[in-house]
């Protein structure tokens, strides 16, 4: 009888647990923090986390131009975006990214009174999908000299892949030596260097948000005068803005699915096919300001280097010293809960144009020419044993 | 010797006891106001709820006390309580023709103080009464009849909360009356020009369109009125059915009479009903919401918003509290939902709500909810809740 009665409390206090909601796993998540955080560390993501999800009304500074409302409208539980707020890039860094034109980037929206950006006519386009944000506290822990050892610029391995990495400049707001190099890792093509950069960069352009960084609202160019937002600049304090970078940082990225004969064997095909020379399984991190990010295994599959993907992914914008057929090798983690966090659909390479892992490979070309055609050549048990394999990461 | 003593003592003590008020009536003070001459003629203690009305004017109100657990994705939100409303209602008849009502809303402890109503009624006709002050705006039946001690569920509908931004009220004038049609049957109408919504429906809001930012629009930001109105018909007591509009422009258009951009609508539509079948009451709103968002907004600000609830309540047990003869309980559910933007799949809220309710007597009821509900962002991802929630409201 009185298992009887131990048996009923258990229904019941599991369909209680249903009843009001279940809490996912946080390996199932794209905003889980980092394991090992202490609690002041926990309570400045959670600060953080609330900074990046706030949207922005117009009396509170958003705009004059514009793309979106937070942080949080453009990466979907902090994955990535769709093709409907898809940012639209032009020029590029010898032309001055077209300033007076509206470069680097289109503002597509504005507040009553103020224009606007349209696309000027006769500039390259590059349409540049929102990446994912989690593990990017590791990614940017690597140490340089971890990539710099990995970049093969000349072939000499003549295994056809010459990874580079992409020596860009800081902004001067960002600690650090003034006008020193350094080799970016964030962005479609690794045209920034640091989160702070990126950071506040998404503000201003994304937002129209002012910072101490960038104190001054980012205007229409060919109708500066036409409307301000009421806001006073900056609009968001250094400390939201530090808010928003520590909880970038301590963002942690999803476990990889649990290995199966399938994700087993795709691994081998994967590091037979030379997906791995660029898709580099593991980087560990060096030295972070973070205790919790120090002497990790970083398991994104890239080597954030630069690769030529050839014409057909080419959008021919220079970035940084990436060349307009150069993409940043994007991470493959977290693609397990791609489509979880966009309605069921997949949205891949740097503008969303491929609809699944397996349209995705088809796209590559360039340096991974080799790759694509052992790809195309494996046998469809092979090529679904990869697919398995890419899908569990 | 003590017979005499006794003698006194009873005599002492009886003047005490009867002869104190026939005293204490000849120098009764509040005959004072009704001195010939006031001290000032119309100061402060010459007003006519003084020397005229008195007892014609009555206090009275509502108030509503709630615990609520809430979960979201299966997180705490909240475990707390909430002084949620203390509601002061005024009302004076000033003359068989002219009444006075008013509502001040205390919320959360006094965090939120507002006059939501207070309106002059100057009764011509059944038929036609002229209404002028601070007006609950007649779209949909809830915004009109919202009381939490009336209300079956502790939380009100979605619809009403977040599209419409219920207890809906604003400056204005116009008229309301009723017409008798055959046996029990009437029709009703309220018909009001007010000051309608300003643009911080767009401008103050972070989250996209919300009717409910642009609301307190005191002082009129554009200079041109807003027309809401409801009309009802029902064949008895047991029923209605009410249709409702809310239309005029939200954005200032002009500044200094130079023209800065055109007039743009917030139109909103509500159909009500609510009838009794077998025992079980039921009521519902629909409302939708169309908004016309300047251009380079378009996207992230919605220009169609749509939202509805059902209600079903079932009343039992009536007078089974044997010290309580007069008390009854109700069997409840509600299906709502919000749209926050029809253009897109997500962006939306929908919840069903069950539970309880004991009322001691009807003007109390003491209720328990269970709440069960998925949100839908911009990208469609969803999120759960759930809410257990008790309440207590009575009027007072």
């Amino acid at each position: 009888m009185r298992a009887v009665w131990v048996a009923a409390l258990l229904v019941a206090v599991t369909a209680c647990g249903a009843l009001f909601t279940e809490a996912t796993p946080d390996a199932d998540l794209f905003d889980a923090p980092l394991d090992g955080l202490s609690a002041t560390e926990l309570g400045a993501f959670a600060r953080g986390d609330a900074e990046f999800a706030r949207p922005f009304s117009v009396r509170e500074g958003l705009g004059p131009i514009f793309n979106d409302l937070s942080c949080a409208a453009c990466h979907s539980g902090d994955g990535r975006g769709r093709p409907d707020n898809v940012l639209t890039r032009i020029g590029s860094p010898a032309d001055g990214f077209l300033a007076p034109l509206g470069g680097p980037q289109i503002q597509s929206r504005a507040i009553p009174g103020a224009s606007p950006e349209v696309v000027p006519m006769g500039v390259a386009l590059s349409l540049r999908l929102p990446p994912p944000v989690f593990g990017v506290g590791l990614i940017e822990a690597v140490p340089e000299a971890a990539l710099l050892a990995l970049a093969d610029s000349a072939d000499t391995n003549r295994d056809g892949i010459s990874g580079r990495p992409n020596w860009v400049v800081p902004a001067d707001y960002v600690p650090g030596v003034a006008s020193a190099r350094r080799i970016g890792r964030f962005g479609r093509k690794g045209q920034t260097a640091t989160l702070l950069e990126q950071t506040v960069e998404a503000y201003h352009q994304d937002m129209g948000i002012t910072t101490e960084q960038r104190p001054n609202d980012n205007l229409h160019p060919d109708d500066p005068a036409s409307a301000a937002d009421g806001a006073s600049d900056p609009e968001i304090p250094a400390a939201t803005v530090a808010a928003v970078v520590a909880y970038l940082r301590m963002l942690a990225p999803p476990d990889p699915s649990a290995e199966t004969p399938d994700v087993v064997r795709g691994r081998t095909l994967f590091s037979q096919a030379g997906c791995s020379a660029c898709h580099v399984p593991t980087l560990t991190s060096g030295d972070a300001p973070i205790a919790a990010l120090r002497g990790r295994a970083v398991t994104l599959y890239s080597d954030l280097l630069l690769h030529d993907m050839g014409p057909r992914l080419a959008d021919l914008r220079p970035d940084g010293s990436a060349t307009g057929t150069e993409w940043k090798t994007p991470p493959l983690w977290g693609l397990r809960l791609m489509s979880r966090f966009l309605n069921g659909q997949a949205f891949l390479l740097h503008d969303g144009r491929a609809r699944s892992i397996a349209e995705a490979i088809e796209w590559h070309g360039g340096e991974a020419d080799r790759a694509r055609a052992h790809w195309l050549g494996l046998s469809p048990a092979d090529q679904r044993a990869l697919l398995a394999f890419v899908g569990s990461r | 010797m003590a017979g005499r003593y006794l003698q006194a003592t009873s005599i002492l003590l009886g003047w005490c006891v009867l002869g104190a008020p026939v005293h204490a009536q000849v120098t009764d003070t509040t005959r004072a106001d009704t001195v010939a001459r006031p001290f000032v003629r119309g100061g402060v203690y010459d007003k006519p709820f003084l020397t005229r009305l008195g007892g014609r004017s009555v206090l009275g109100g509502y108030a509503e006390a709630q615990a609520r657990y809430e979960r979201v994705d299966g997180i705490r939100e909240q475990l707390g309580f909430e002084a949620r409303r203390f509601n002061l209602f005024a009302n004076a008849r000033v003359s068989d023709f002219v009444r006075l009502g008013a509502e001040l809303e205390v919320e959360d402890g006094g965090r939120e103080i507002s006059l939501e109503f207070a309106a002059i009624d100057v009764r011509v006709h059944a038929a036609f009464t002229l209404r002028a002050g601070m007006l609950l705006s007649p779209i949909g039946r809830f915004n009109l009849a919202h009381d939490s001690p009336l209300n079956e569920f502790t939380d009100r509908p979605l619809v009403s909360t977040q599209l419409l931004g219920v207890a809906l009220s604003e400056p204005g004038v116009g008229a309301f009356g009723q017409f008798r049609t055959s046996g029990a049957g009437r029709i009703t109408y309220e018909a009001y020009a007010t000051n309608g919504f300003h643009d911080g429906l767009i401008l103050d809001s972070p989250d996209g369109t919300r009717v409910a930012r642009g609301t307190d629009n005191c002082e009129d930001n554009n200079a041109t009125p807003s027309f809401v109105g409801r009309l009802a018909w029902s064949a008895g007591p047991a029923w209605e059915l009410g249709i409702s509009a809310h239309v005029g422009p939200y954005n200032t258009y002009r500044v200094d009479g130079a023209p800065i951009d055109r007039a743009r609508q917030v139109n909103i539509w509500a159909l009500d009903a609510e009838g009794t079948f077998a025992g079980i009451t039921a009521s519902g709103e629909a409302a939708v919401v169309d908004v016309d968002v300047p251009e380079s907004m378009r996207g992230v600000f919605a220009t169609r918003q749509a939202g509805a609830f059902i209600d079903l309540v079932r009343p039992f047990g009536r007078g089974w509290v044997r010290t309580m003869p007069a008390s009854a309980f109700a069997l409840k559910a509600r299906w709502d939902l919000v749209d926050f933007d029809r253009a897109l799949t997500g962006d939306s809220r929908q919840q069903f709500s069950a539970g309880v309710n004991f009322r001691p007597t009807q003007d109390t009821a003491l209720k328990l909810d269970f709440v069960r509900g998925r949100a839908r962002d911009r990208f469609n991802n969803a999120s759960d809740h759930a809410f257990a929630l008790f309440s207590i409201a009575t009027y007072f």
